[in-house]
């Protein structure tokens, strides 16, 4: 017995110390970013997620690069695959003269053919890109094709002219897009594009090729040295590693087995920061929480697809004391340690020079918000603490997405602080996918959820009243006012009178509070210190890595 | 007697293939009433609300119900189990991606748990009720009781993080292509240390509750003190009379935890970042990729059937009177 006990014990010593002989978690040549799950697609037409479109991205440049410059708040363009671009008087046309020194990584050249075709491919109804249905300022067909010939003038192989439809007032986000090989994508069947093994083994233009694809495990990319952004220094591989448990992503960061890790939980920021090899970045203004009030009646619009006010949130009174009645800044200090700040409307805090300073959030107030609620005419007739107007009782159902800690917190915290004011709040906890689908048919009274701003800015399609061609208006707010300021934000060239007519909007989104806006959360993102040059930004992670630098 | 056995098989395949078809017959309803689709992942600021309805036509999810259960059928038939939403590829070769690696995991820890729950049942029973036997116990009964994602978890703290012998996630190093074959077999042995420990504890409990138990009832069976009494030597016992009668009941339960096994280890795979079957599921029902969870659920059905058939089949061969079991 004793000698078997040996054995065992003989062997798993030598396995351990095999094991511990082998370890060398960096290197001077690649950096590793740990990702939860791997991504679906890399090809741009289908890079639906965030990781896609950063990966995508790394492979397919556009004609026109974008950056962020922190100072001004606003997104800055750069030539790309175009070497210079003049817009004509009227800015209806635009004519762009290419590089002529990029090639596929298969070696062709990269052509105004291949522009004309990434145009003709991601307009394609038949294709399901991910910017299907967003050519709005060029001409199209029916389906939302743009007309190829009508559009487009080709003058050289590197020469082309882009032609809009009158007064569209288009801009340099019109002409971006990831331009795709012709030569590749031509030969297959619009219908089997989705599914090529193209996609896999794709023929890149960018900083980046596809060096091995292991499915759940590890994606690698490595520098093209045939594309004009690879210079001396570059980071050989840029691998992306998905590790689903994010305490293991946190112990292989802690480690050195990977090197930048996203979404870092702020509880978690203290301990990394004792680490000395971690940079802890806060990406600030790219998410707003909220609690969605419906502005109308969900069975009346469900049932006989009325819109009814709400009897609860139907009034911008009700709204505003619903807003003061909460402690945002409880939740802002104890769940999320101050990553991140109180928000007053839907505008980033980082569109600098569009965000209205005079508009402050409203600030905890339970004796305010009893005022406004008794003077929309909700009382504690029968004192039993829940106020009543008109026979209805001050009580409804709140909805939060399963699994998000931040959310059962906050709603916690919110169901406390309203029944202080005489409201009585019941928290419900749904499956992600159900309460999307009972969000997105407007069957809610009252919800937490977040968005994410769209860069460059763009608020129509969370704020205007036309709810067919606006679904993500789940709270159906609706201001004949407000309509009018975006339809005159898109049209207006003048970039001053468009910074007006933000700072108009922002007045009466607050004076409407059509949600109750409670926080910016930053996203924390920690990085190996070894990562030199490294600028992470609204616009991504691992946007312009090709520019970062290794020590040595 | 072949001919019956023969007969038998045949008949438990029918009956398996037509639960298979109300297995998949009932979820794709299921699927189909349950609240969310997969377009749901194409609704954000960033995306044109067109996209959405040309995405349900192109997923033919505009057409009714019952028209896309008879194609869904035809297809199946086919062996096309159509292509999977997320990855725009047959649901077959999505399958074949994650296949080997859950196989083969999955009979690492099934040899595993039984070699090591025979080790501790056979330690248990040559010194009955002793001490060894009752700490043996005990701690089986301990390790039964640990949850996968704690055992995982703490393995990952002692071994990764702290002690830093084994890697916490993956199936292989980054600079595995740069390896030779040895350190490459090496490599994949050192990734899945910890989960196969992980998936084991539980299962090693299981199976040595029900060995030693087996062994026991048998130890103190007439027969054997007769075997004893003829003078047959206790080697000879233990592996002829002894085994063959105590491993029935093991045999059942191994069909039935490979079959599991093989339809994912979920946890596990979570926790060590591991590409089995388990985690294609569950992304596909909480991403409503229709084809693929049919798909997954199709071969774990298939593996479930196939597992315990064969576990059924060994049995027999051990005991010719239950050739009549097999059929019903």
């Amino acid at each position: 017995m004793q000698v078997r006990c040996l054995y065992v014990l003989t062997f798993l010593s030598s396995l351990i110390f095999f094991s511990s002989c082998q370890k060398s978690s960096t290197s001077t040549d690649y950096i590793v970013v740990g990702i939860a799950q791997d991504v679906e697609s890399i090809n741009p037409l289908f890079a639906f997620s965030v990781d896609e479109g950063s990966i995508s991205e790394l492979l397919y440049l556009g004609m026109v690069g974008h950056d962020w410059n922190d100072e001004k708040g606003e997104i800055t363009s750069e030539p790309l695959l175009a070497k210079n671009w003049e817009w004509s008087a009227d800015t209806s046309s635009v004519l762009i003269n290419l590089r002529d020194d990029i090639t596929w990584s298969d070696g062709k050249k990269l052509t105004a053919g291949d522009v004309v075709f990434s145009f003709d491919i991601f307009s394609d109804p038949v294709i399901d890109s991910r910017l299907f249905g967003s050519f709005e300022k060029f001409y199209t067909d029916s389906s939302g094709h743009i007309d190829i010939p009508k559009t487009f003038e080709v003058l050289s192989p590197y020469q082309l002219r882009i032609e809009f439809l009158p007064h569209s007032h288009p801009t340099l986000f019109n002409i971006d897009l990831p331009i795709m090989p012709e030569h590749i994508y031509g030969k297959i069947n619009r219908k089997d594009v989705a599914t090529s093994d193209v996609n896999k083994n794709p023929v890149a233009n960018g900083a980046f090729v596809l060096d091995s694809w292991d499915k759940n495990q590890t994606l690698t990319l490595k520098a093209n040295q045939h594309s004009f952004l690879y210079h001396k220094g570059i980071i050989d591989k840029v691998i992306f590693k998905i590790i689903p448990g994010y305490t293991s992503r946190l112990t292989q960061l802690k480690k050195g087995e990977i090197d930048i890790c996203e979404f870092i939980k702020p509880e978690d920021t203290p301990e990394l920061k004792k680490q000395g090899n971690i940079e802890i970045i806060p990406v600030k203004g790219r998410e707003y929480e909220y609690i969605g009030w419906n502005n109308i009646d969900p069975e009346k619009f469900n049932k006989e697809e009325k819109f009814v006010p709400n009897k609860f949130f139907g009034s911008a009174r009700v709204r505003k004391a619903l807003s003061y009645a909460i402690n945002k800044q409880e939740i802002l200090e104890e769940y999320l340690h101050n990553f991140g700040q109180l928000a007053a409307g839907p505008v980033s805090p980082i569109f600098k020079d569009v965000i209205n300073p005079d508009i402050k959030p409203y600030n905890y107030n339970p004796e305010e918000a009893k005022k406004l609620l008794a003077e929309d005419g909700w009382k504690d007739r029968d004192n039993d603490g829940v106020l009543e107007k008109n026979g209805t009782k001050f009580s409804f159902d709140l909805f939060i997405p399963g699994g998000n800690p931040l959310r059962n917190y906050s709603a916690t915290v919110m169901k406390n602080d309203l029944k202080n004011v005489g409201i009585d709040v019941n928290i419900q906890t749904m499956e992600l996918n159900t309460f999307l689908d009972n969000l997105f048919s407007k069957k809610f009274n009252a919800w937490i959820a977040s968005w994410y701003i769209a860069l460059p800015i763009d608020l129509k399609m969370m704020w205007y009243s036309k709810f067919n061609s606006t679904p993500i208006n789940v709270q159906s707010y609706s201001n004949k006012d407000i309509d009018k300021i975006l339809d005159e934000i898109e049209k207006s060239p003048d970039k001053e009178n468009r910074k007006k007519l933000y700072k108009q909007f922002q007045e009466i989104m607050h004076n409407d509070e059509p949600v109750t806006f409670l926080y910016w959360v930053d996203d924390i993102t920690a990085h190996n210190k070894r990562i030199k040059n490294i600028d992470i930004n609204p616009l991504g992670v691992i946007h312009h890595c090709w520019n970062w630098k290794l020590e040595e | 007697m072949k001919e019956s056995f023969g007969r038998a098989v045949l008949y438990r395949i029918i009956s398996s293939l037509l639960i298979l078809f109300f297995l998949i017959s009932f979820l794709f309803v299921l699927l189909r009433i349950s609240p969310g689709g997969p377009e749901q992942k194409f609704i954000s600021p960033q995306l044109k609300p067109e996209l959405i309805e040309k995405v349900r036509e192109s997923f033919n999810l505009d057409k009714p119900i019952t028209e896309q259960y008879s194609a869904f059928l035809l297809n199946s038939i086919r062996g096309n189990f159509g292509i999977s939403y997320n990855y725009r590829e047959p649901v077959f070769d999505v399958i074949m991606e994650y296949l080997p690696f859950t196989l083969i995991f999955a009979l690492i820890v099934v040899i595993v748990q039984l070699l090591l729950s025979f080790w501790l049942s056979f330690i248990s029973i040559s010194r009955l009720n002793s001490r060894a036997d009752r700490y043996i116990s005990k701690f089986t009964l301990l390790l039964y009781s640990i949850p996968t994602f704690v055992a995982g978890v703490f393995l990952i703290y002692i071994f990764s993080e702290k002690l830093n012998v084994f890697p916490s996630s993956g199936l292989k190093s980054i600079q595995h292509s740069d390896m030779d074959s040895a350190a490459r077999f090496w490599d994949y042995i050192e990734h899945l240390i910890l989960p196969v420990i992980t998936l084991c504890l539980g299962g090693i409990a299981v199976y040595y509750r029900y060995l030693r138990d087996n062994l026991e009832e048998i130890y103190t069976k007439p027969f054997i003190l007769n075997l004893r009494a003829a003078g047959v030597n206790e080697k000879e016992i233990t592996l002829r009379h002894v085994i063959p009668n105590a491993v029935n009941p093991l045999i059942t339960v191994t069909g039935i935890d490979l079959g599991l096994l093989l339809s994912g280890a979920l946890i596990t795979e979570v926790i060590f970042g591991l590409p089995g079957m388990g985690r294609l599921t569950v992304t596909a029902i909480l991403t409503r990729d229709y084809p693929l969870v049919l798909g997954c659920t199709f071969t774990a059905g298939i593996f479930i059937i196939i597992t315990n058939l064969a576990a059924d089949i060994v049995k027999a061969r051990i005991d010719k009177r239950l050739i009549k079991g097999i059929s019903g």
